[in-house]
């Protein structure tokens, strides 16, 4: 590659829009021939985005600032606990306080360990980041696991409520909840396709809003030096870059985008246990962000959004008695051959960030967004 | 200066305004010294070779006063302002810019990209003012864009500025350096070996636009093993080995000096 590529959509763009729009139609043909439940169809949605958040997450620590993150499970189960220990009415600490407020304890635990593991990890080179923060995933979810009193342990929590729920009109709704133009009934929802929709377009604010904003800090010069870094620390410094407070922004937003997923999957799921802290968890993210394209925000959202397709099609496909061996075995060794073939094929990942993250007029094209 | 006393014994200290001033640094590797009470002073204004045979400690004296090594004994001072154990972005921000010995290239950048991360303190480095107030950010980044078109013209590398940084040939990226250098308006620029690996077209060049530079005002502390490219350029040169300030003199007297010939040629220096 010798120059970049100005302007227009890449042939590579226009064939991941196509898949993508394709695998739509099928999701959409399959909830109408009634072979997929609406609502199911919806939680998958929602799940995807929560990927595609995760996947942000890591990828503003790794894909910008080049800083190993093995811990990502653990800042999503920070997310997850907070919201749940506040709201859910099996806590064993408060419990019965509203989610709005709750979303904000869950980002501030993940900031405060962020804050912590960054400190003193940092400073150093990048593989002691990777090493402290293998080990705090594994100190985060053992503790949740023993401290029981705090926690609930190894029960987990139940009785989260919805993030909606005590909002003025969506809280309280009736169902079936019937649809009136005009004094005339059109047609009624079930609670679990309204509940499921309304988390939907929640998920997709959240995913929205956190895309605008990476993608404004990302082209700036914050993103600029960031980038620098992640070549060169060095050159950063000497060009009077403070790289230790730019390394630490970048770590603390990603733990706090990886906790807003935390936040989501508690009032989506309803329910969290240590299960959820798995380090597969983080493995799984990794390769989202490795497959999408590392340090493309488009990229981490495809990568997380193909990880569920993965793990939701392996569940399909067994369920319907398609194929002789089992969901996990088969999941694991469809990642493992995605990694093969990515590494073989495409070790940039399916979109890499090429111009998206070039400020649009430092190439001179006078391609104005 | 009177003809005797062309080559000073040991470095010439007591400048009148120096921009940087380093006093008898020290920095031991275990049981190597790589700097023995090294003290050098850049006077403002001056391109300043700095010159030694291998393993004289030139490198370690760049890291050390630009703050990648912590010293262990001795001072580092900057425009009079002490930087001794500073950060290296903390003394950059007092005005010294280095480049290094193999250039560093961003990758994933263009050209002109990478030079838009000279400037220092750019307010759209913050993450708050980039939503609170974008249009300082635009104008800011409008400003550097316009610098870093003329740097790009100036060094005669425009037709590059679209090029991804990494894709460049190493008289190239030499040039790239010193753009991005000039982008942060820096005081002092150390130049850790400029025309290394670099073809002699284009070292002259590069040697052109150092003195265009210094005339402007900048100043240099230059590292080089091109004798003919160091000569040419610099006065004073001081001449390094085994870890502290042999010499120090203009160019033509401290070529023919003893010392430094047997310094060279391995030969006894005390």
């Amino acid at each position: 590659m010798s120059t970049l590529d100005v302007g227009g959509y890449s042939p590579r763009e226009k064939g991941v829009a196509g898949l993508l729009g394709a695998l739509a139609a099928l999701l959409l043909l399959a909830v109408i021939t009634g072979f997929l439940a609406p609502a199911y169809l919806l939680y998958l949605v929602g799940l995807s985005a929560m990927y595609m958040l995760l996947s942000m997450g890591l990828n503003v620590q790794w894909g910008y600032g080049g800083m190993i993150n093995f811990s990502v499970a653990a800042f999503f189960g920070l997310g997850a606990y907070g919201t749940a220990l506040l709201t859910a009415s099996g806590s064993p600490i408060s419990g019965g306080v509203s989610p709005i407020v709750a979303l904000f304890g869950g980002l501030g635990l993940a900031a405060v360990l962020a804050v912590i593991i960054g400190y003193p990890t940092l400073k150093l080179r990048d593989d002691y980041l990777a090493i402290a923060s293998l080990g705090l995933a594994e100190v985060v979810r053992i503790f949740i696991l023993n401290e029981s009193q705090w926690t609930a342990g190894s029960a987990g929590l139940t009785g989260i409520p919805l993030f909606f729920s005590d909002w003025p009109v969506l809280g309280d709704l009736t169902y079936p909840y019937v649809f009136n133009v005009g004094g005339t009934s059109l047609f009624y929802m079930s609670q679990s396709v309204v509940t499921s929709a309304l988390n939907v377009v929640l998920v997709t604010v959240i995913v929205a809003a956190v895309y605008l904003f990476l993608r404004r800090i990302h082209q700036s010069p914050w993103g600029r030096v960031l980038r620098t870094i992640r070549t060169d620390e060095d050159l950063a410094e000497t060009l009077g870059k403070n790289t230790f407070a730019f390394k630490m922004q970048a770590f603390v937003i990603g733990s706090l985008i990886m906790a807003l997923a935390g936040v989501f999957y508690s009032h989506l799921v309803l329910f969290v246990s240590p299960q959820d802290l798995q380090p597969i968890t983080t493995f799984y993210v990794w390769v989202a962000v490795i497959l999408g394209g590392t340090g493309s925000d488009r990229g981490a959202m495809l990568g997380g959004f193909t990880i569920v397709a993965i793990q939701q099609g392996t569940r399909f496909m067994t369920d319907t008695g398609a194929l002789p061996i089992g969901a996990a075995p088969l999941r694991l060794m469809l990642v493992g051959l995605l990694i093969i073939f990515i590494v073989r094929l495409r070790p940039e990942g399916i979109l890499p960030p090429e111009r998206e993250l070039i400020w649009p007029d430092s190439l001179g094209g006078g391609r104005n967004e | 200066m009177s003809e005797q006393s062309l080559v000073s014994d040991g470095p010439i200290l007591g400048k009148e305004d120096p921009v940087l001033r380093a006093e008898g640094l020290e920095k031991r590797f275990g049981g190597l010294v790589a700097t023995d009470d090294a003290s050098i002073e850049v006077e403002r204004g001056t391109i300043t070779g700095l010159i030694g045979p291998n393993g004289a400690g030139k490198s370690t004296l760049f890291n050390l006063v630009s703050g990648f090594y912590e010293p262990d004994a001795g001072s580092v001072a900057v425009n009079g302002v002490d930087v001794t154990g500073k950060k290296p972005h903390q003394i950059a921000d007092q005005g010294m810019i280095r480049t290094f010995q193999t250039p560093r290239k961003p990758e994933g950048m263009t050209v002109r990209e990478a030079l838009l991360v000279g400037p220092h303190n750019q307010t759209g480095e913050s993450i708050i003012p980039l939503f609170t107030s974008p249009d300082t950010v635009e104008q800011e980044e409008r400003r550097s864009l316009e610098q870093a078109q003329q740097m790009l013209e100036r060094f005669e590398i425009g037709d590059l500025a679209t090029q991804p940084a990494t894709d460049l040939s190493g008289g190239q990226m030499k040039l790239v350096e010193l753009a991005r250098g000039m982008m942060a308006e820096p005081d002092l620029l150390l130049l850790d070996e400029p025309v290394a690996g670099v073809n002699p077209v284009l070292a002259d060049k590069l040697a052109g636009f150092i003195e265009e530079l210094n005339e402007e005002g900048i100043t240099f502390l230059i590292i080089e093993h091109d004798m003919n490219f160091i000569m040419r350029l610099a006065d004073p040169i001081i001449v390094l080995n085994q870890g502290s300030v042999l010499v120090e003199g203009p160019p033509e007297a401290v070529r023919s000096d003893e010392r430094v010939i047997d310094a060279y040629l391995g030969g006894p220096s005390e």
